[in-house]
């Protein structure tokens, strides 16, 4: 039976709101989502079965680091080293493993093989990534990927830091993703960068920022390259860091004080008995 | 129903009116419910008769139609539309006016309305306070500021005193898409909630008690809002990533630290001599 003016939505539609929920979960907030929205479609069978590459392509969307076996290095699930089936691999140690989203596990590792000819250029990076990494990121995690496309060699760097304060009420994320294609002594690069925070005692505040990039450099070989290629991330990330600290100011000196004064241009708050009165008087001499 | 509160707080504020018609679609029994606590950007109409632009929230809501606070009318045109008591319209119009002055100094420009309803509950009253300023869009920042203030009016027994309890929520949208910084999209709302008691009198009528309370909230929530957007959210940025190298950034803090420590020794030394 349905109310007077409602009209129920098909499965597929329940599904589709459900997911796109999930999907726009802030970092660090999965969880607390999924619980929300499971208990909102009250159909758990609808959801397993309707929703559950959602949960993967999250994962993916959020770089999520994972704590992997034989390796001190977690490795970045992304769209980059997914090998279907809810398997993934790290370049790094060589191996691939099954990944379960929800609970945020591996299972069943297995050694993995890179595409020939690439290892040497993605090593190489890896190296002076690793070292960039810590010298501008707190809590950052780092992986590499290689593969052959069209004869040319591709590397992807992925870089993910977060900080998660559930306790005092906030999250935040920071993603790149630098996509260089090999031709010879060129690189074309693409770059995206990504920023998310999420503040909510007593509110809901984000910030949602992306910027994307696209350079170009000639190199010699493979070290040559990844100095040059870390040269270009730190300039181009450290450029966007000031340029969103620049829009800070500008919004809160120009933007925000031209909305609403601190106080009224009296420089004190207003009278309201005087000011009650005032318009009353007003009425009376309009009659 | 507190899932779904819960989820409103989470989920991007940005998307706030497509995720709330969402919910509405997946659980319609809450509708009502979600409409009358999700608070969303207020919208702005034009009333014909009296040329004023006027707010749109679910408080001047019936049905499909929208009451302006300046003609009393319904657009578009209802019969029957649910309207304040005549005591209640005339305390109404003298909010309107209130608040409309009271926009001007604070907001200097922008949009005002007050909307006022009886509760059923002995001698009592409810209103909505709304505000909308938009940005004029200078340096290349769109912003815009809404104030949503509801608030609750008991009056005792004698006629003298009142219990007021105020809910207020502040929604700032700020938003830039330049060439260094790419899009950034810095947005969503603060909600406070105040109760007191207070005289009733000629010189203190309803409306100033009210007026006093809704400025002194606002006034505190600009502050926490200049904190939260412009201090918090900065912080957390870049205590992601750091510009300068944290290697150096640890030598200048072990370099801070020895010059504390040797100041400290000059100044132990220095006053060890003067006695």
């Amino acid at each position: 039976m349905t109310l007077d003016g409602e009209e129920t939505i098909t499965d597929q539609e329940k599904v589709r709101i459900v997911s796109n929920f999930i999907l726009h979960s802030p970092p660090g907030e999965f969880n607390e989502v999924f619980n929300d929205a499971r208990i909102l479609l009250n159909n758990d069978t609808l959801l397993k079965e309707g929703a559950i590459g959602v949960f993967g392509e999250y994962s993916k969307a959020q770089l999520t680091p994972v704590k992997i076996k034989n390796s001190e290095y977690p490795v970045l699930i992304s769209d980059n080293n997914d090998l279907g089936s809810n398997r993934f691999y790290d370049p790094r140690s060589k191996q691939s493993f099954k990944y379960d989203p929800l609970r945020r596990e591996t299972s069943n590792y297995d050694s993995w093989e890179p595409e020939e000819g690439t290892e040497k250029w993605r090593a190489a990076l890896e190296t002076e990534l690793d070292l960039y990494i810590s010298n501008h990121y707190k809590n950052g995690t780092s992986s590499v990927f290689s593969k052959r496309e069209d004869g040319k060699v591709v590397l992807t760097a992925c870089i993910e830091a977060h900080l998660f304060q559930p306790k005092n009420c906030w999250n935040g994320c920071w993603r790149s993703q630098w996509s260089v294609s090999l031709d010879s002594g060129n690189a074309d690069i693409k770059g995206i960068l990504k920023v998310q925070v999420h503040y909510y005692e007593d509110g809901n505040v984000q910030l949602i920022g992306s910027k994307e990039i696209v350079e170009n450099i000639q190199a010699t070989d493979e070290e040559h390259l990844a100095r040059e290629l870390i040269k270009m991330f730190e300039e181009s990330e450290s450029d966007y860091q000031t340029a969103i600290s620049e829009n800070y100011l500008t919004m809160s000196d120009t933007t925000f004080k031209a909305l609403r004064r601190q106080l009224p241009v009296t420089r004190s708050k207003i009278d309201w008995s005087k000011m009650m009165s005032y318009s009353l008087g007003k009425e009376l001499k309009q009659q | 129903m507190d899932c779904a509160l819960d989820l409103m707080r989470r989920l991007p504020p940005q998307e706030i009116e497509q995720n709330l018609s969402d919910l509405i679609d997946l659980v319609p029994t809450l509708c009502e419910d979600l409409l009358s606590s999700v608070d969303q950007p207020l919208k702005i109409a034009r009333d014909r008769q009296s040329g004023k632009d006027y707010l749109l929230c679910d408080y001047n809501r019936d049905g499909d139609s929208y009451r302006s606070p300046w003609s009393n009318t319904y657009y578009p045109p209802l019969e029957d539309g649910s309207m304040p008591s005549e005591r209640l319209r005339k305390i109404e119009m003298d909010a309107n006016h209130a608040f409309d002055q009271y926009r001007e100094m604070y907001f200097e420009g922008g949009v005002s309305s007050v909307y006022l309803w009886d509760l059923e509950i002995n001698h009592g009253f409810a209103g909505a306070i709304l505000i909308k300023k938009a940005g004029d869009g200078s340096k290349k920042i769109k912003g815009c500021w809404d104030s949503i203030h509801v608030v609750e009016v008991q009056e005792k027994s004698s006629g003298r005193n009142a219990h007021y309890k105020l809910t207020s929520t502040v929604m700032l949208w700020l938003q830039t898409n330049k060439t260094g910084s790419g899009t950034m999209n810095l947005g969503g709302s603060l909600t406070r909630q105040v109760e007191q008691d207070a005289t009733v009198s000629e010189a203190s009528p309803h409306i100033a008690n009210i007026g006093r309370m809704v400025e002194d909230m606002e006034n505190k929530i600009r502050n926490t809002l200049n904190e939260i957007y412009f201090g918090k959210t900065k912080d957390i940025v870049n205590g992601l990533r750091s510009v300068q190298q944290l290697s150096d950034q640890k030598a200048h803090a072990a370099l801070r630290q020895d010059l504390a420590a040797a100041l400290q020794k000059r100044q132990a030394k220095t006053s060890a001599s003067e006695n």
